[in-house]
């Protein structure tokens, strides 16, 4: 793959251009499903709340993206560095943890109890996890009734985790330019009979070539234009309506001076 | 009915375990022999984890040093740290050692905490650090679902077995193979569901041979704290802790002969 670099570059550039202007066209991204499963998961186990931190991999921290119950919502927001703490743990290990008299000793939810003013009693943390790797870690937070969490119940929360992984990751996949272009070229070279097989090292650079200067200029038309008409596809159909008829005057009143200066 | 138990840990649980009896191959090995009061003096003991709070009270000042895998590009190095521990997790495991084995001395090896992208890397350098710094046990309560890093990991633990080095490693707590816990050089550990630690169970059907405390275990964690925590992370030490009782009283055995020893040992199943 790496000797036909030259002529690939541009075309994936092209398609990376393409793939990026519908990811901006698209509406935000899927916060509904990330916040249906944290909803699920703290009923699914009478849980006082739940939680779910996703890795930015920009920055290499779980960002808290969603929580359900009243306790839970001060942590949404919160980015932790992606080993520091339970989260972290579950994160680089992808192993689950199931902690409980956790309150007994006020020293433990320091930290997260400044950052969140909430600490839980007991506290399931599972990866979410597929084939494809960790996206992220899911909290169960406090049982309703104050009972620890047993086992039965982390391996319920891995199994849900999973499935949950599976929602994140369809929901998003074509949100990540630079990720669809890594798996389909992954794709294209694992189905090629050469079997030459790039690395992971020369599969990211001609990704990071291919998608460069792609949103450094904020200000291009193209993106404006992007950022436009997506703002017009959350408009409801009465400023629908107002915008059509305002473009139609536009078009009447531009044609009206093009016959002019002819 | 038994209690539920993470993976790899059926063998163990009470409802299982007369499968687990069998001729016991040593007549005259008994505890007394294996380790008797023994404390761990002289045995190194490396954790190979989050990091381990020098101060912790359950550490009672036997970590000895510390270190931090650092990714620097398509590279590892290992480099001195702070006596810290970022999760707990690490600290839970020394403090489980220093309990069963007082006079052992703790190296800690911080593998955690690093780019997403090189764990794997970090994790296998940590591990070839421990083998190779005076370590004579290495608590592994953590491993890698890598496939790329299984012949780095296989070559580790040859080369850990050949230089004297137990390793003794969780077995993961979700049903999936992951390295080195699965290979036969190690000591492979789950949890069983008695809540005592002088209880382990040895396990004549590979790949996990032993069974130990790792259900609801009060344990050390970060800033000076304690916790109750599940899993076979927890299960782990406590192997490292006879482990370690027995290297010093038998400071001649080698890894195979510790393994055949704490075999030996196990509470007679059923």
């Amino acid at each position: 793959m790496t000797d036909d670099r030259d002529a690939l570059l541009p075309t994936l550039h092209a398609v990376a251009l393409r793939v990026e202007a519908a990811r901006r066209l698209a509406p935000p991204a899927g916060t509904a499903v990330l916040q249906s499963i944290v909803e699920a998961t703290a009923v699914l186990f009478g849980a006082e709340a739940a939680s779910l931190a996703l890795h930015d991999a920009g920055t290499d921290r779980l960002v808290f993206a969603v929580a359900a119950g009243e306790q839970g919502q001060g942590v949404v927001g919160l980015a932790i560095d992606s080993g520091q703490g339970v989260a972290g743990y579950v994160f680089s290990t992808g192993q689950p943890l199931a902690l409980s008299d956790v309150e007994r000793d006020a020293r433990f939810g320091r930290d997260t109890a400044e950052q969140t003013g909430y600490v839980p009693r007991s506290l399931i943390a599972v990866p979410l996890m597929d084939d494809e790797g960790i996206l992220g870690v899911l909290e169960v937070l406090d049982k309703c009734g104050g009972g620890a969490f047993d086992l039965r119940d982390v391996e319920l929360a891995t199994v849900f985790a999973r499935q949950a992984t599976v929602a994140i990751r369809s929901s998003r996949i074509e949100r990540d330019t630079a990720n669809l272009l890594r798996s389909t070229l992954r794709g294209a070279d694992e189905g090629a009979s050469t079997g030459s097989g790039s690395d992971e090292a020369a599969l990211d650079s001609i990704v990071a070539a291919a998608i460069d200067r792609l949103g450094a200029d904020d200000d291009d038309p193209l993106w404006a234009l992007a950022d436009q008409i997506a703002r017009l596809r959350a408009a409801d159909p009465y400023q629908l309506e107002l915008v059509r008829e305002l473009l139609a005057v536009l078009v009447r009143r531009a044609e009206r001076g093009r016959g002019r200066v002819r | 009915m038994s209690q539920l138990l993470p993976a790899w840990s059926e063998p163990f649980a009470t409802d299982h375990r007369a499968a687990l009896r069998r001729l016991q191959p040593f007549g005259p090995i008994d505890r007394s022999w294996a380790f008797g009061s023994a404390d761990g003096d002289g045995v190194v003991v490396a954790i190979v984890d989050s990091g381990v709070e020098g101060g912790h009270p359950a550490v009672g000042g036997a970590l000895r040093e510390s270190v931090r895998v650092e990714l620097q590009g398509e590279d590892a190095a290992v480099v001195p740290d702070e006596p810290i521990d970022a999760v707990g997790h690490g600290t839970a495991c020394a403090g489980i050692v220093h309990a069963l084995a007082p006079k052992a001395t703790l190296l800690s090896v911080r593998v955690l905490g690093s780019d997403n992208r090189g764990k794997g890397l970090a994790f296998a350098t940590g591990l070839q650090w421990a083998i190779e710094n005076g370590a004579s046990i290495v608590n592994l309560s953590l491993s890698s679902r890598s496939e790329s890093l299984y012949a780095t990991l296989h070559d580790l633990v040859d080369r850990a077995y050949f230089a004297n080095v137990l390793l003794i490693c969780a077995a993961n707590n979700v049903a999936v193979a992951s390295y080195p816990s699965l290979f036969a050089a190690v000591v492979s550990v789950a949890a069983h569901d008695v809540r005592d630690p002088g209880v382990w169970f040895y396990n004549p059907h590979p790949p996990v041979e032993f069974g130990a405390y790792g259900l609801d275990v009060e344990v050390a964690w970060k800033d000076g704290g304690r916790i109750v925590a599940t899993g076979n992370s927890f299960a782990a030490p406590h192997l490292a802790g006879y482990a370690a009782r027995v290297r010093s009283a038998h400071p001649d055995a080698t890894p195979f002969e510790i393994k055949t020893i704490l075999g030996a040992t196990a509470t007679p199943a059923g």
